[in-house]
């Protein structure tokens, strides 16, 4: 976290000088992408989870987007080596990934009743845009590495209550290529859940309702008299980390604006009210943050401990409510919950930044900086440099070296992650199929 | 499934109470098996039509914003059901039901035998589409819910054996182990009761309701839930054998409309539901230059909300969209120019281009012209209501979503006097948010009658009647509907059941119902994906 100063006023060199992305070549550069980056093999060890399932490869939708937005659906492969030939003829703008479905999805016009999804692996998408009342760095679809920590903290929330309360082991966690990421969730009975357990999960972590007020839509968040395991949990997370982001990054209560934001988020009227005129009469207009937030737990401490008061008996939890409120992942819900929705596949080339869609690691998710993942532009730029360099030496045949092109780039890191996760993943694939053997 | 019909006349309906006493054992059933009774049409229909009722008075009350048995909830309920002549049900539901003798036992094993059967038929009348069969199963589970939340302590036991519930408490050393979690976790029981209670360990997915409202401690995938939340476990496997009997009943169905007699009494039950469609609209067009006067005059806040968003901002979210796409569509303006209003607003802070291309596809869409071809109906209230909305979205209720201050100010922008906000408030802060809406209608509109508001459609619909800008339909389904309703209180009288006069409607309902059927899983994925062209990357 401390270099971000120094990246984003002066973007590390590289060793070259590479050109920025630019849309309009994109699809002179796809083919090269596919052909010699794009991990064709691990991404069908993913797909095909060991073929233990009958179908989970064949039957899985797939759909391409190619220029123009031209859209085909309901695409599905036999073999890995169909797959890979397909993606390299096509070289899809965007590769989405649907469910499994119970016939070939390419029949979905000739099968009575339509195709039904038996599995899917439980999905998450967490966007940027969902937290733009709570960013005052960037806003749409700009991120830095301020915004970030955001993400930082809804990817580490979400991650360890997959795993401490659902069980849940394998979790690939993928930047989705501008400012958002996606969580897929691999195991056996997170693909297996129906529609109601989607829908219970979601809203499981939707902790936060929106109210509007004035106008503009505030989040709201009640903690009751006993806070839920995964509430407290979440606070220890999120607690330490508050201040950093929310008072000295984003100085959010920083405007009269800000401050209306915090005062929304006190969900009895008398209580604001009165918040709202010990405020004026202690702090001007603009006062920063920090001194905004610290008469807010100070005046809320007080009242707290005094007696047949709103603040005693409803708003004892405020301070907590707010930092949820702030800071809890702010999930797309309807991705998690239905059963049939299409979302990107993990390395595929963002068309707009040309950043490639990494998996990245949870435990190292703050270190990951979105600004330096690296574009198709970049990575056709190094493998060349390294071609080059490497020319008088290295004459081995085609498809060795193919293997190891994504060695030659920054995209490495990604793949490394990526079969990490499969690693762990076949491995209890195969401790599943024993057990049942027996 | 077995679906044996008595169709030769038969005067001995008497059925012998002894095995009828092992058949239906309990006041409380798990649905499993249907049943292969001989009956009569007329008690076929005559069932048909009192579990109707039943299951409507439980959804009045949950339109009624009661929660689900609170005090107020069963107050209402009781009285409703005794009003509706279903104090037999009634009796299912109340507590010491079980263990009554004599005379009083032998009608109420007449009635466990009723709730039975009636449930089964009306499964052949809600299996048709996914609206219905929701609609179906959440008012079955209230009335499960009802019936087991009434056994004590040792018919639960009883209930739980007979139906091969086995459940083995944690020990107190595995008890000790996760007590932390529990005490913090287990909703609605105080610490000094957690110590007392028995747990039990089960895996997520079989208390869904519990994990949804995070009420329970939740550990490796692993549910805690203690004697009083077995109901969970017991209502997911009810809700699932339910969900699995619809899709059965749907591949029966067309045997069982073979006979012409029952074929039309399943579809008017159905007609008698949904009230009015508003997918294809038979009103004259409505053109989009009269939105604005219109927005003021005839929508209600929810979809006047929509439209100033749109009009001040020129961008609104898909939420936004397909609410309040769908219901223009619903008025009557046309695909044409729909597209028209969308891009003239859209256009003024993106280049058509753009537009064409992210927004009109969803249009067309939505007017069942391309994609999955589904002609997509207005949003109810119920969905409206059901919706969350996000920051920067301008859909769902805004009597629900709204800040009770905010509210206040809007409907005093739109010129309400203090006293009648007050009026609207009264409900709002209540929670009828569909009756706060019926309300701002009779204010806005001098009305001495407050007209129910299940639907933004039918909220329109009665402000241009009420305007004489439209006239009421003398034939289809509003006054179909009027007229149902007394009918159906009274089973003598069965004139509802010849449907004839909804013939049209009937069949718009049925070819939209069969590709809905057949594109449901393409539709809902191309649905979901719709968003996917505007930049969610």
């Amino acid at each position: 976290m401390s270099k971000q100063a120094t990246d984003l006023e002066t973007p590390v060199p590289q060793q070259t000088v590479v050109p920025a992305f630019d849309p309009t070549i994109l699809p002179d550069m796809l083919p090269v992408y596919y052909r010699r980056l794009f991990p064709h093999l691990p991404f069908y060890r993913w797909l095909s989870y060991g073929l233990s399932e009958d179908g989970v490869f064949c039957n899985r939708e797939i759909s391409f987007t190619l220029h123009d937005d031209i859209y085909i659906r309901y695409l599905c492969f036999e073999t890995q080596a169909e797959l890979e030939k397909e993606i390299c003829s096509r070289n899809p703008y965007k590769i989405d990934i649907g469910p499994v479905m119970h016939t070939r999805p390419t029949n979905f016009r000739i099968v009575p009743g339509g195709l039904t999804p038996v599995q899917r692996e439980l999905v998450f998408d967490i966007d940027m845009t969902d937290y733009d009342e709570v960013r005052t760095c960037c806003s749409g679809a700009e991120v830095c590495l301020k915004c970030w920590k955001f993400m930082v903290l809804a990817a580490r929330v979400l991650d360890l209550a997959l795993r401490e309360d659902f069980g849940f082991e394998h979790i690939l966690w993928v930047f989705s290529g501008r400012r958002g990421i996606h969580c897929w969730v691999c195991d056996h009975q997170a693909r297996h859940l129906d529609g109601r357990g989607r829908y219970a999960v979601a809203e499981y972590f939707n902790i936060v309702s929106y109210v509007n007020f004035m106008g503009s839509n505030s989040p709201r968040c009640q903690l009751g008299d006993r806070s839920h395991h995964s509430f407290k949990r979440a606070l220890k997370i999120i607690e330490p980390l508050f201040e950093e982001i929310i008072i000295e990054d984003q100085n959010l209560f920083g405007t009269p604006k800000g401050v209306n934001k915090l005062l929304h988020m006190i969900h009895d009227d008398g209580a604001r009210t009165e918040f709202e005129g010990y405020l004026q009469k202690s702090h001007e207009d603009g006062a920063h943050s920090r001194l905004i937030w610290e008469s807010f737990i100070k005046y809320s401490n007080s009242m707290r401990t005094s007696t047949a008061n709103v603040w005693s008996r409803k708003l004892k939890n405020i301070v907590q409510e707010v930092q949820l409120c702030l800071l809890y992942p702010r999930l797309d819900i309807n991705v998690t919950r239905g059963f049939n929705h299409l979302l990107k596949s993990p390395f595929c080339i963002h068309p707009a930044t040309g950043k490639v869609c990494v998996p990245f690691s949870v435990n190292a998710v703050a270190k990951f900086d979105p600004t330096t993942v690296p574009t198709i532009t970049q990575l056709l730029h190094e493998i060349n440099a390294y071609d080059d360099k490497t020319k008088s030496y290295m004459e081995a045949p085609e498809d060795k070296s193919r293997i190891k092109d994504h060695k030659k780039t920054s995209m490495f890191k990604g793949v490394v992650v990526f079969e990490e996760f499969l690693r762990k993943l076949e491995r209890s694939n195969k401790e599943r199929t024993n057990v049942l053997q027996f | 499934m077995e679906f044996h019909l008595k169709k030769r006349a038969r005067n001995d309906v008497k059925v012998e109470v002894v095995s009828l006493e092992s058949k239906y054992p309990h006041n409380v059933m798990m649905y499993y098996y249907p049943p292969t009774d001989d009956i009569h049409i007329e008690e076929f229909e005559e069932l048909a039509l009192e579990r109707l009722r039943l299951l409507r008075v439980l959804d009045r009350a949950g339109t009624k914003g009661l929660r689900l048995l609170s005090e107020d909830w069963k107050e209402y309920v009781s009285s409703e059901l005794t009003r509706e002549g279903l104090r037999s049900y009634l009796r299912l539901c109340s507590p010491g039901g079980g263990s009554a003798q004599g005379s009083k036992h032998e009608s109420e094993i007449q009635t466990r035998r009723r709730d039975y059967l009636s449930h089964f038929i009306l499964r052949l009348a809600y299996c048709r589409s996914e609206d219905l069969s929701r609609w179906f199963v959440a008012r079955e589970m209230e009335l499960f819910r009802y019936k087991f939340a009434a056994l004590s302590s040792a018919e639960v036991k009883q209930f739980l054996e007979a139906n091969d519930f086995s459940f083995q408490p944690l020990t107190e050393s595995e008890k000790d182990e996760v007590k932390d979690g529990l005490y913090e976790s287990t909703a609605g029981q105080s610490v000094s009761k957690i110590e007392l209670l028995d747990f039990y360990k089960v895996p997520f997915t079989q208390v869904l309701d519990l994990v949804r409202g995070r009420r329970c401690y939740l550990k490796d995938g692993f549910a805690y839930v203690n004697t009083h939340d077995l109901v969970s476990v017991v209502g997911t496997k009810q809700q699932d054998i339910m969900e699995l009997g619809l899709l059965a009943s749907k591949g029966l169905i067309e045997e069982v409309e073979g006979d012409e007699r029952i074929s039309r009494m399943l579809k008017a039950l159905h007609n008698s539901y949904t009230g009015k469609d508003y997918t294809v609209c038979r009103d004259a067009a409505v053109a989009i230059e009269s939105l604005n006067q219109l927005s003021k005059t005839s929508m209600p806040l929810c979809m006047r909300m929509c439209h100033e968003h749109i009009r001040a901002q020129h961008h609104v979210k898909h939420g936004g969209r397909m609410q309040y796409g769908l219901f223009l569509k619903g008025i009557g303006v046309t695909l044409e120019d729909s597209i028209r209003f969308w891009r003239e607003e859209f256009t003024k802070k993106m280049d058509a281009d753009k537009f064409t291309r992210s927004y009109e596809y969803n249009i067309h869409h939505n007017y069942g012209k391309k994609g999955s071809m589904v002609n997509y109906s207005p949003y109810s209230c119920a969905k409206i209501i059901k919706e969350m909305a996000a920051p920067g979205d301008c859909h769902g209720c805004p009597y629900k979503s709204e800040d009770q201050a905010s509210l206040k100010t809007k409907l005093a922008s739109y010129g309400l006097s203090t006293s009648h906000i007050e009026e609207v408030m009264f409900f709002v802060s209540r929670g009828h948010y569909q009756i706060a809406c019926g309300k701002y209608f009779m204010l806005t509109h001098n009305s001495n009658v407050e007209p129910t508001i299940n639907h933004p459609n039918t909220y329109f619909e009665e402000s241009q009647i009420l305007m004489g800008n439209r006239q009421k339909r003398t034939t289809g389904a509003m006054p179909q509907k009027a007229k149902l309703r007394p009918d159906i209180k009274g089973h003598a009288d069965r004139s509802m059941l010849n449907g004839d006069d909804d013939d049209e409607l009937w069949k718009i309902a049925e070819t939209q119902e069969r590709a809905y059927q057949s594109q449901k899983d393409i539709s809902e994925a191309f649905n979901d994906d719709l968003d996917l062209t505007e930049i969610t990357y």
